[in-house]
C-alpha cells in the first residue's frame, strides 16, 4: 500500500482514493485506493477499458460526486468532507467538463449554452457574452451563436460543449471520453482543440479515453484497470 | 386477444407499475372525480326515490285522483260516484301533520282515511294475529279518536297499543287512544314510517275541516273507455281536477330535476378535471415511449394494437379510480345525502331519507361515465401513438417541428370553440333543462384548455428578457423549459383553468346569489314576529288562524302595526306557484319588494289599492306572462282575474309567487281569513328587545299552544343559514377539483423534471447551485400556475355571467344583481396559486433523485 506525502505544486492530489457503490445487498468498487499527482499545465490522458474506473475517477474529481474514503485536492481546495455550497462554488470556479454526449441545453442556443456557466456563477451578462463570442471566435463557431443547440452536427456540439467548459477560466478541464460519439476526423478536431487550450491558455487537461486519437498530444498517460491505476513508467 | 393481453401487460402494465407514482396520483384524482360525481347522484336518487316511494303508497292503484288544487274538496262531492256508471270503486284521503302535545318531537303524518272504502285501494295492515288485527282497525271505525301507528313512530313516540297520546293540531289538542300498530307495508311506509292513521270523521273534527276531504280517488269499471272519463271529468266542478295518481308525483319530481342536473353537472366538473389527468398521463407514457412504439411498429404490431394497448390504459385508469372511488364515495355520500335532502325539503317538496339505496342503475352509470370519460380522455394520445412511423425506431432525435405548429392549431380550434360557445348561448332550454347553455359552458372549458399552449408559449417568450434581468438565469431556464413543454404541460394547465374558473365563477354566483338574497331579505322577509298558525309552515298554512284569535290578535298592542297574510299553494298547468293575499299598504310602510320590472313608485299605490298582482321573476319566466297581462286562477271557489302589475324577486320557494292585497282580496272575492300575520313596531322603540319580548309573551300566554311565533331576525338568519348550507356543496365540490388540479400540475411537473434529469445535472455540472435547480423548478411551476390562474380567472369571470344570465335564468328562472366577490377572490387566488406552486415539492425531490454524476455514464 502506497502512502505517499501529500504534493506541493501539484494541481491534482488523491490519497487513496476509493469509490465504492452500493448494489443491492452487496457493493461495486468503481475505483480502489488511487494515488495521484498531476503537474499544472499538463495534457494527461486517462487509458482504460469501459468499466474500469474512468468516469468514477472523474466525477470525483469534478465535485460531482464524494469518495467513500481516501483524499483529494484539487487546486488546493480539498473536496473530502465538503459542503455541497463549496461543491458548486468548486465546480464553477475551478474545473470545467466536457462530456461524451455533449450535454447542451437543447432549449437554448449555441451563445446561451456557452454563457451559461458564467451566468449561473452571477458574472456580469455583458461580459460573459462578450468572452463567449471571443471564445466562439476562437473555435470556429462565430456564424452559429444564435443557432438552436440540438440543430448543430456532433463535432459542432462538442466545440460548443468546451467553449462552455472554459468559459469561467477554469484550471482544470476534465473530459470524459469526449470523442466517443465522433467519427474520427471530428475527434481529432476536438483533441486538437483541448491541446491548443492548454498550450496557448496554461488550461490542465485530463481526457479519459480508450481510444488511441490523443496519444499524440498528451505529455503524461496513465492507466486504469479494474479501478486501479497500473504503474506507469514515471513521467511517461 | 390472449395475445393482446400479453402484449398490455408486458408493455403497458409493467410500465405502470414501474411509474407506480404517476400512476397511483392519477387513479387518486380520478377517484376523487368520480366518488364526488356517484355520491351527488346517489344522495339525490336517495331523495327523489323516498319522495316517489311516498307518493306511490298514496296513490295506491287509484285510476284517477280528484282535487281541488290550493284547497279541499267538499264531501258532497263523493255522492256524484255512489251510482255513476263508471266508477267502480270510491274513497276519501286527507293528511296533515300533527304532532304529540308537550314533546319536541318533530311532527308527523297523520292520514284521515274512510277504513272501508279505503281497503281496495291501499294496502296497510295491522300487527298480530288475525283477530286483533281485525278488532283494531274496527275501532278505527266504531270509535272516535283511535289512531294506528306506524312501527318507528310508536318505538319513538314510546307507545304500545292501548296506550293513550295527546295529539295536537292547528285549532285543537285532542286525547287520542292508539288501537294498533301497522306491519311496515304499503301506507305505513310513507314519510319515511312516520305515520299515523285515523278514521276520515275523527280527522275532520280534529282539523276543522267538518265535511272536507284532500282528495278522492277513484277505480273505474272495467272497459270504461277514455272518453267517458273525459265526459266524467268535464262534468265535474270547475275548479276540480281528475288527475293521473302520478301526478302529484310527477310534479315533485320536475320541481327536483333541475336543482339535480345542476348538482350533477357541477359534480361532474371535478371528474372532467380528472379526465385531465388521464390525458396527460397516456400522453405522457406514448411521447416518453415514442422510441420503444417505433421499435413495435418495426416489428410487425399494427397501427390498431398500439392504439388499443393506449385506449386500454386509458380505460384500466378508469376502472382502477373508479374502484378506488367506493370507499371514498361511501363516507361522501353520507354527508351529501343529509345536505341535499335537507335543501330538497326547504326548496321543494318535503322529503325524508331513511336510508340510502344502492340503486343499481345509478352504480351502472356511474361506472359508465368514469370509464367513458378515461376512455376519450385517451383517445387522443393513443391515435398519436398509432401514428408512430417505424422509421422513427432509426431515428436518433426525436420529430420537433410539430410543436410549434400544435400550438398555433390549438389556438385555432380554441377560437372556434369559443364562437361556438358564443352561439349557443341564445338557444332557449329543452324541456326546462338547459341543455344548450351547459353545451356552451363545456365548449367554453374546452376553448380555454385549448388556448393554454399558445398562452404558455407567448407568455414565456415574452417575459423572458423581464424575468432573466430580474430574477436571474433560473427563471430564464424554467422560462425556455415552459416554452419548450408548452403543448404536455397544456393539459395541467388546463384543467387548472378549469378548476380555477369553476371556482372564480361559483364564488361569483354565490355572492351574487347571496347579496341578493340578504336584501331580499332585508326588505322583504322584514318585520319583528311573525305568528302561523300552530304547524301552520309543515301543513303548507291550509288551516287557518281561528277567528276568535284573529280579533285577539288585532287588539293586542297598538305599539305594533300587523301584515296579514294568506298563502295558498296552487298549480297552473303543471306549474306548481303560491297565491299570497297580504296587507300590502302596511306592508309598504315598513319593508319592500325587489322590484325587478316596473316603476316601484308608480306601482306601490296601486298595488295597495288592489288594482293587480305583483308576480315573483320564477312565476314571470314561467308562465311568460308580463306586466300588463291578466292573472287568473281559482281559489276556494272565486275566480281571480287581475292585470299584472309588476315583477319582483323572490326566492322562497323554487315555484313562483303572487301576491295581492289582503284586504282587497275580501272585497272583491271572499275572506281569505289569516294564515300569519307580521308585526312591526309602529314607531322604533327605546327598547325594542323589551318591547318584543312584551308582544312574544303576550301571545304565548294567551294562544300559545295554537300560535307558532319566529322572531323576525331568527327567521331571516335562518334563511341565510339554509343558504349557506345549500352552497357548502358546492364548496366542497370545488375544493376537489381544485386539488385534483393541483395533483395534475405535481404530476406534470415531475415528470418533465424526471425526463430532464440529464439536463438538470448537466447545470449542477457546470456550476449551477442545488438551490438555483429548485428556484427553477419553482419558476416553473410559477409561469404554469399564473397562466392557469389567469385564464382560469378570465374564463370564470365569463363562465359566472353565463350561469347567472342562462343555466339560473333557464333552471330555476331566477336572476339575481351580479356582484363579483373581490376579497373573496383577492383572498382565495393566491392561496390557489401557494397551493399549486406547492405542487412542485414533489418534483423538486424528483429533480435530486439522480446523483449528478450519473451524468458521466453512458446513455
Ligand atoms: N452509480 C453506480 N452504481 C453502481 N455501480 C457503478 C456506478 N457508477 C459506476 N459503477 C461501476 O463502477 C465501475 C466503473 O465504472 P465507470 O467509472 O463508469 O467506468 P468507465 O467510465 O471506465 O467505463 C463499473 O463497474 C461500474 O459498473
Ligand atoms: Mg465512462
Amino acid at each position: 500500500m502506497s502512502f505517499a506525502e501529500p504534493c506541493p505544486g501539484a494541481i491534482v492530489c488523491a490519497r487513496n482514493l476509493t469509490r465504492l457503490f452500493r448494489l443491492g445487498a452487496g457493493t461495486v468498487t468503481g475505483l480502489d485506493g488511487v494515488d495521484l499527482d498531476i503537474d499544472p499545465g499538463a495534457f494527461v490522458v486517462l487509458k482504460g477499458p469501459s468499466g474500469s474506473g474512468k468516469s468514477t475517477l472523474l466525477s470525483l474529481l469534478a465535485g460531482l460526486d464524494t469518495a467513500s474514503s481516501g483524499e483529494l485536492t484539487v487546486a488546493g481546495e480539498r473536496l473530502t468532507g465538503r459542503r455541497p455550497a463549496d461543491l458548486t462554488r468548486f465546480r464553477r470556479e475551478v474545473v470545467g467538463m466536457v462530456f461524451q454526449s455533449f450535454n447542451l441545453l437543447p432549449t437554448l442556443n449555441v451563445l446561451e449554452n456557452v454563457c451559461l456557466p458564467a451566468l449561473l456563477a452571477g458574472r456580469d451578462e455583458g461580459a460573459a457574452r462578450r468572452k463567449a463570442e471571443e471564445l466562439l471566435e476562437r473555435l470556429g463557431l462565430a456564424g452559429r451563436a444564435r443557432h438552436p443547440a440540438d440543430r448543430l452536427s456532433g463535432g459542432e456540439m462538442q466545440r460548443v460543449a468546451i467553449a462552455r467548459a472554459v468559459i469561467n477560466g477554469p484550471a482544470l478541464v476534465l473530459a470524459d471520453e469526449p470523442t466517443g460519439n465522433l467519427d474520427s476526423k471530428n475527434g481529432e478536431a476536438v483533441i486538437e482543440l483541448l491541446a491548443r487550450l492548454n498550450r496557448e491558455d496554461g488550461v490542465t487537461v485530463l481526457l479519459a479515453t480508450h481510444s488511441d486519437l490523443a496519444d499524440g498530444v498528451a505529455s503524461r498517460t496513465l492507466r486504469i484497470r479494474d479501478g486501479r491505476l497500473i504503474a506507469p513508467p514515471c513521467g511517461a | 386477444m390472449i395475445s393482446f393481453l400479453r402484449l398490455f401487460i408486458a408493455f403497458s402494465l409493467r410500465h405502470a407499475a414501474r411509474h407506480r407514482g404517476r400512476t397511483i396520483a392519477v387513479v387518486c384524482g380520478i377517484a376523487l372525480g368520480a366518488a364526488v360525481f356517484t355520491s351527488v347522484r346517489l344522495a339525490v336518487h336517495a331523495s327523489i326515490a323516498s319522495f316517489t316511494r311516498s307518493m306511490d303508497f298514496f296513490a295506491g292503484n287509484a285510476d284517477r285522483v280528484l282535487v281541488q288544487p290550493g284547497g279541499v274538496l267538499p264531501e258532497e262531492t263523493l255522492a256524484r260516484f255512489y251510482t255513476h256508471p263508471a266508477v267502480r270503486d270510491y274513497t276519501v284521503l286527507s293528511t296533515t301533520y300533527a304532532r304529540k302535545a308537550d314533546a319536541a318531537a318533530p311532527p308527523f303524518l297523520l292520514i284521515g282515511i274512510d277504513p272501508l272504502l279505503d281497503r281496495t285501494f291501499r294496502e296497510w295492515r295491522l300487527r298480530g294475529r288475525e283477530a286483533e288485527a281485525v278488532e283494531g282497525w274496527l275501532d278505527l271505525l266504531r270509535e272516535p279518536y283511535t289512531v294506528l301507528l306506524s312501527l318507528p313512530l310508536a318505538r319513538e313516540l314510546g307507545l304500545a297499543p292501548g296506550a293513550r297520546l295527546a295529539l295536537e293540531h292547528t285549532r285543537r289538542t285532542a286525547d287520542f287512544r292508539v288501537a294498533g300498530l301497522l306491519e311496515p307495508s304499503g301506507l305505513a311506509l310513507v314519510e319515511g314510517g312516520r305515520v299515523g292513521i285515523v278514521d276520515i270523521a275523527t280527522f275532520q273534527e280534529l282539523t276543522g275541516l267538518y265535511g272536507k276531504i284532500d282528495r278522492i280517488d277513484l277505480k273505474f269499471r272495467r272497459g270504461v273507455s277514455a272518453a267517458e272519463i273525459e265526459e266524467l271529468a268535464r262534468s265535474l266542478p270547475q275548479d276540480l281536477a281528475l288527475h293521473p295518481p302520478s301526478a302529484a308525483r310527477e310534479s315533485g319530481v320536475t320541481m327536483i330535476r333541475a336543482y339535480q342536473l345542476n348538482l350533477s353537472v357541477l359534480s361532474f366538473a371535478s371528474l372532467f378535471v380528472g379526465m385531465f389527468l388521464v390525458y396527460s398521463l397516456v400522453a405522457l407514457n406514448v411521447a416518453a415511449r415514442r422510441k420503444e412504439l417505433a421499435i413495435l411498429r418495426a416489428l410487425g404490431a399494427a397501427p390498431r394494437t398500439l392504439f388499443a394497448l393506449f385506449l386500454s390504459e386509458g380505460v384500466l385508469l378508469g376502472t382502477l379510480g373508479w374502484l378506488a372511488a367506493i370507499p371514498l364515495g361511501a363516507v361522501l355520500v353520507r354527508h351529501l345525502l343529509e345536505a341535499v335532502s335537507r335543501t330538497i325539503s326547504t326548496l321543494f317538496v318535503r322529503v325524508r331519507v331513511e336510508d340510502l339505496e344502492l340503486s343499481a342503475a345509478e352504480i351502472a352509470v356511474s361506472f359508465a361515465v368514469t370509464v367513458v370519460t378515461s376512455l376519450l380522455a385517451a383517445w387522443q394520445p393513443a391515435g398519436e401513438a398509432m401514428r408512430v412511423p417505424p422509421r422513427e425506431a432509426m431515428d436518433m432525435v426525436a420529430p420537433e417541428e410539430r410543436r410549434r405548429r400544435s400550438a398555433r392549431f390549438a389556438a385555432l380550434l380554441a377560437l372556434g370553440c369559443l364562437a361556438a360557445c358564443g352561439a349557443l348561448l341564445p338557444l332557449p332550454p329543452a324541456g326546462g333543462v338547459p341543455l344548450a347553455g351547459y353545451l356552451a359552458v363545456l365548449l367554453l372549458f374546452l376553448g380555454f384548455a385549448l388556448l393554454s399552449p399558445f398562452l404558455l408559449e407567448h407568455l414565456a417568450s415574452g417575459l423572458d428578457g423581464l424575468l432573466a434581468r430580474l430574477a436571474g438565469p433560473p427563471a430564464r431556464l424554467a422560462g425556455r423549459a415552459v416554452r419548450q413543454g408548452a403543448v404536455r404541460t397544456a393539459v395541467s394547465v388546463g384543467a387548472l383553468i378549469t378548476a380555477v374558473a369553476l371556482f372564480t365563477a361559483l364564488v361569483i354566483m354565490v355572492h351574487s346569489f347571496r347579496r341578493t338574497v340578504e336584501t331580499w331579505v332585508r326588505q322583504t322577509v322584514s318585520g319583528e314576529l311573525f305568528v302561523t298558525a300552530k304547524l301552520g309552515q309543515v301543513n303548507r298554512f291550509r288551516f287557518p288562524i281561528p277567528e276568535d284569535i284573529v280579533e285577539g290578535l288585532r287588539r293586542l298592542d297598538a305599539a305594533f302595526d300587523l301584515v296579514e297574510s294568506r298563502r295558498w299553494f296552487l298549480e297552473r298547468g303543471h306549474f306548481p306557484y303560491e297565491f299570497e293575499a297580504m296587507g300590502m299598504e302596511t306592508f309598504f310602510r315598513h319593508g319592500d319588494f325587489l322590484w325587478l320590472q316596473g316603476d316601484p313608485a308608480a306601482i306601490r299605490p296601486r298595488a295597495a289599492r288592489g288594482e293587480g298582482v305583483l308576480v315573483s321573476e320564477v312565476f314571470a319566466a314561467r308562465t311568460g306572462l308580463r306586466p300588463g297581462d291578466r292573472f287568473e286562477a281559482r281559489i276556494e271557489g272565486s275566480l281571480v282575474d287581475l292585470p299584472i302589475l309588476g315583477v319582483v324577486r323572490d326566492y322562497r320557494t323554487d315555484g313562483g309567487i303572487v301576491f295581492y292585497s289582503h284586504a282587497h282580496f275580501r272585497e272583491r272575492f271572499h275572506d281569505p281569513r289569516w294564515s300569519g300575520v307580521r308585526f312591526f313596531f309602529r314607531e322604533p322603540p327605546a327598547d325594542p328587545e323589551a318591547e318584543l319580548s312584551r308582544l312574544r309573551r303576550a301571545i304565548l300566554e294567551r294562544w300559545g299552544d295554537r300560535l307558532d311565533l319566529v322572531g323576525g331576525r331568527e327567521l331571516r338568519e335562518a334563511v341565510l343559514r339554509i343558504f349557506d348550507e345549500t352552497f357548502a356543496v358546492t364548496t366542497v365540490l370545488l375544493l376537489i377539483a381544485l386539488a385534483v388540479a393541483a395533483l395534475g400540475i405535481a404530476t406534470t411537473l415531475t415528470v418533465l423534471v424526471l425526463e430532464r434529469s440529464r439536463q438538470l445535472n448537466t447545470i449542477l455540472a457546470v456550476g449551477g447551485s442545488p438551490r438555483q435547480i429548485r428556484s427553477m423548478i419553482f419558476w416553473e411551476a410559477a409561469f404554469l400556475v399564473v397562466t392557469g390562474e389567469g385564464a382560469g380567472l378570465a374564463c370564470g369571470v365569463l363562465l359566472s355571467g353565463m350561469l347567472i344570465e342562462v343555466i339560473n335564468r333557464q333552471s330555476f328562472g331566477w336572476t339575481f344583481l351580479y356582484t363579483v366577490d373581490w376579497p373573496s377572490l383577492g383572498l382565495s387566488l393566491p392561496l390557489i396559486f401557494g397551493a399549486a406552486l406547492g405542487a412542485a415539492l414533489p418534483a423538486v425531490r424528483a429533480a435530486f433523485r439522480q446523483p449528478p454524476a450519473a451524468l458521466l455514464r453512458q446513455r
